[in-house]
């Protein structure tokens, strides 16, 4: 019925886990590079179409798939799912 | 068909069940606690819900909300009630609920004497909330009329997505007299348009046909429909525009207008060589109806108009039903509020405000002694 | 380096949630760190997980607010949704249980909506054990109308419309609803999502008056009042204020910034509800 605008989706992947980020969607609040206990995600330098700058999972080796990050965004903007061979 | 002996509240009450009433939501208030009292034995007993509220402001609420869950839900109150209800009156006129207000009129302002009548409160019941709308009122002047016009006013609303308010005043509201009530199947039943599309294409406020009515889906039915008390588009959607804004209200408003002939409902009296029209609505209407038959005894070419519908108005009828005349007299129970309307519709004769305060109802002696000074 | 990926993906296919988000109106209007976007997530996964086991009827969902920031979750949410009157939500969801029992009817509704203006509704409803889930954002503010004082700002705060200092006390909603026969009443936090999403999900799992008192963080306003702007300051302050416990008891449910604010299940009951009432005794058929 509408037609809606395809989102930018950012990801990465270690063996066991991989992290998504809908980088149109993230309001820059910071809440998921805070929360996250391995410090996966860093602030990038690149702006998503609203303006504003999105996490990346720089460091996803890091990652144990805990979903701090994912349950602490308020936008709907990053989750996390296990790799299945 | 069943013949009655009964007061204007259980008429009302018994026209609510037969139109399909199933929720009242309300609050006791005199003069209308009995409709509430009637309804809380037998509205069970039709399958309906009814519940006393914490007030009246839960009591209209409650009513939108449970229009909007499929139920046929109506409310009454009174003046102090009514006051309290305009605000969820409001979110039954954006959001286009069909919801039923009987508002029977009491003395005022503020807690004025509750058990006697006025008709004072016809402004409130038209222009009550704030913005932009229309609602029809209708007014019946006896118990046979609160039985009718209570299942015209369910039907209205059905038909229209609106908020209808039934005017009544504590007079009608305990006056016995004999009726004629329905079975089902005697009386038309309206009831709302369903959507014809799936859900993917139904857009909850936008018309399907020229009427200017939505088709309305309910909770529970897959349509995830949007009840939107802030300013909408067609699909329930907020939207700051002056386009939007227009058009929502433009037509809201003209939904009403535009079926106005379905709406407006008025009785004649000695009409056709009368050089002298009374008009009249409610309680009032009693009244005036003796005095144009005294006149009418007397020689004196009276005639009577009585308002069933006294909102929205239909302009150019009544002027055409008062082109013959010299006067016009408005018999109203009050300090002169028709009578603008009527003034302002009427133009080009004169029209003489016969405004009587009167706890009852106007006597005819009374309605006389401010006529007879003018005939 | 990690190797980072980018592609371009419809919106409904991008988060595993989207199937119960209205998409045209996402990105929310909330402010960035808003403790309501943490919230609806948290209550969409509890909602999933209801539907999946059969409990509740995907189409047979409604959530009815209020006005205010709480109030919007309406448009985010497919599903039937009512965006009432300031204070209303309570008595119109009644109206919709009452006539439609087939229906969970889930209010939303900011503290000053629910507890404030709305608070007589709130009060019956929880004398009656409504059949409704009742769930109030608290976070300490009027914040859709600029951030005045709420009925649980904490004393002596600068707000709007106390410029010299609030002189009120802040409103125990826990405590007050103690005094009536409820089915369930619970404090949890969008600093703790995983607990608040376990309240959920017991609480739609149950009838009768459930109520979720929902402590969250509003940076741009009530941050903003406090020196607290950030998101994550105001986040790691919060954190640092509450405490949670499984069960604690009514006297420690106090809204108190100094001596923590206490998470947990406060009343669990199993009463019947309202719409119970109706059908055993609430007239003949």
């Amino acid at each position: 019925m509408q037609v809606l605008e395809e989102l930018l989706v950012i990801r990465a992947s270690n063996e066991k886990f991989r992290v998504s980020v809908v980088a149109d969607r993230c309001k820059e609040c910071g809440l998921c590079i805070a929360v996250c206990p391995k410090k996966v995600l860093v602030r990038s330098n690149k702006y998503n179409k609203y303006g504003f700058r999105y996490p990346e999972p720089a460091r996803i080796e890091e990652c144990i798939g805990c979903r701090l990050c994912e349950y602490n965004c308020p936008d709907f903007a990053i989750y996390v799912e296990e790799v299945r061979k | 068909m069943k013949r009655v002996y009964t007061h204007g509240n259980e008429a009302i009450a018994e026209g609510a069940l037969t139109a399909g009433l199933r929720f009242y939501a309300g609050y006791p208030i005199t003069p209308t606690s009995d409709i509430m009292e009637y309804l809380a034995r037998k509205l069970p007993e039709h399958g309906g819900v009814l519940m006393q509220f914490e007030d009246e402001l839960a009591s209209i609420n409650a009513a939108i909300g449970a229009s909007w869950a499929g139920a046929k839900s109506m409310t009454a109150t009174s003046g102090p009630g009514f006051s309290l209800m305009v605000e969820g009156l409001g979110l039954g006129i954006i959001t286009e609920t069909p919801v039923v207000i009987a508002y029977v009129m009491r003395a005022g302002p503020s807690t004025g004497v509750p058990t006697k009548a006025t008709q004072a409160d016809i402004m409130q019941a038209r222009f009550g909330s704030h913005g932009d709308y229309i609602i029809p009122v209708y007014a019946p002047s006896s118990v046979q009329e609160a039985y009718d016009l209570t299942i015209k006013a369910f039907n209205t609303a059905e038909m229209l997505r609106t908020p209808v308010i039934l005017l009544s005043d504590a007079t009608i509201a305990h006056l016995w007299e004999s009726a004629v009530f329905r079975e089902p199947g005697e009386v038309e039943i309206i009831e709302r348009k369903k959507p014809k599309v799936p859900p993917e294409e139904y857009w909850p406020y936008k018309p399907d046909e020229d009427d200017g009515v939505p088709p309305m889906a309910v909770f529970g039915e897959g349509y995830h429909v949007i009840v939107e008390s802030l300013t909408h588009d067609e699909r329930g959607y907020y939207i700051q525009d002056t386009m939007v804004q227009r058009r929502m209200v433009e037509r809201i408003v003209n939904k009403i207008l535009k079926n106005i002939d379905k709406i407006f409902e008025y009785d004649t009296y000695y009409l056709d060589d009368a050089r002298y029209v009374f008009i009249s609505f409610g309680s009032s209407a009693r009244s005036t109806l003796a005095v144009v038959r005294d006149l009418r005894n007397e020689g004196i070419k009276a005639g009577m108009i009585k308002l069933k519908t006294i909102w929205p108005l239909k302009d150019d009828l009544i002027r055409k039903l008062c082109s013959n005349a010299d006067k016009v007299f408005v018999v109203e129970n009050n300090m002169g509020k028709l009578v603008w309307d009527i003034q302002r519709i009427v133009r080009d004769r004169e029209v003489i405000p016969v405004s009587i305060i009167d706890l009852d109802l106007p006597s005819p002696k009374e309605i006389r002694s401010v006529v007879d000074k003018w005939l | 380096m990690a190797v980072i990926t980018s592609e371009k993906i419809r919106p409904g296919e991008a988060y595993p949630l989207d199937k119960y988000l209205r998409l045209p109106r996402i990105p929310t209007l909330w402010c960035a760190g808003c403790g309501l976007g943490v919230m609806l997530q948290t209550l969409l996964r509890a909602i999933d997980r209801r539907i999946k086991e059969g409990v509740l009827h995907r189409d047979k969902i409604a959530f009815v607010t209020g006005i205010g920031c709480t109030a919007r979750t309406t448009f985010y949410v497919e599903f039937d949704g009512a965006h009432t009157l300031h204070g209303r939500a309570i008595a119109f969801a009644t109206g919709v249980k009452l006539a439609n029992p087939e229906i969970e009817v889930i209010v939303l509704g900011g503290d000053g909506d629910i507890a404030g203006i709305g608070g007589n509704h709130l009060i019956h409803a929880a004398r009656r054990n409504m059949d409704l889930l009742v769930i109030m954002n608290t976070n300490f503010i009027y914040a859709m109308t600029g951030g005045q004082v709420a009925p649980t700002t904490p004393p002596g705060l600068y707000t709007t419309t106390t410029p010299y200092g609030n002189l009120e006390k802040p409103m125990n909603v826990i405590r007050l609803l103690s005094a009536f026969d409820v089915n369930y009443v619970a404090r949890g936090s969008t600093v703790y999502p995983q607990i608040l999403e376990q309240y959920f999900y017991k609480a739609l799992g149950m009838k009768g008056f459930r109520f979720i008192e929902v402590v969250s963080t509003c940076p741009e306003v009530f941050g903003r009042h406090i020196g607290l702007r950030d998101p994550v300051e105001l986040y790691n302050e919060l954190k640092k204020r509450v405490k949670y416990k499984p069960r604690p008891s009514i006297e420690e449910s106090e809204l108190d910034w100094n001596k923590g604010i206490v998470l947990g299940e406060y009343i669990i009951n199993n009463y019947p509800g309202y719409i119970e009432y109706i059908r055993e005794r609430g007239g003949r058929k």
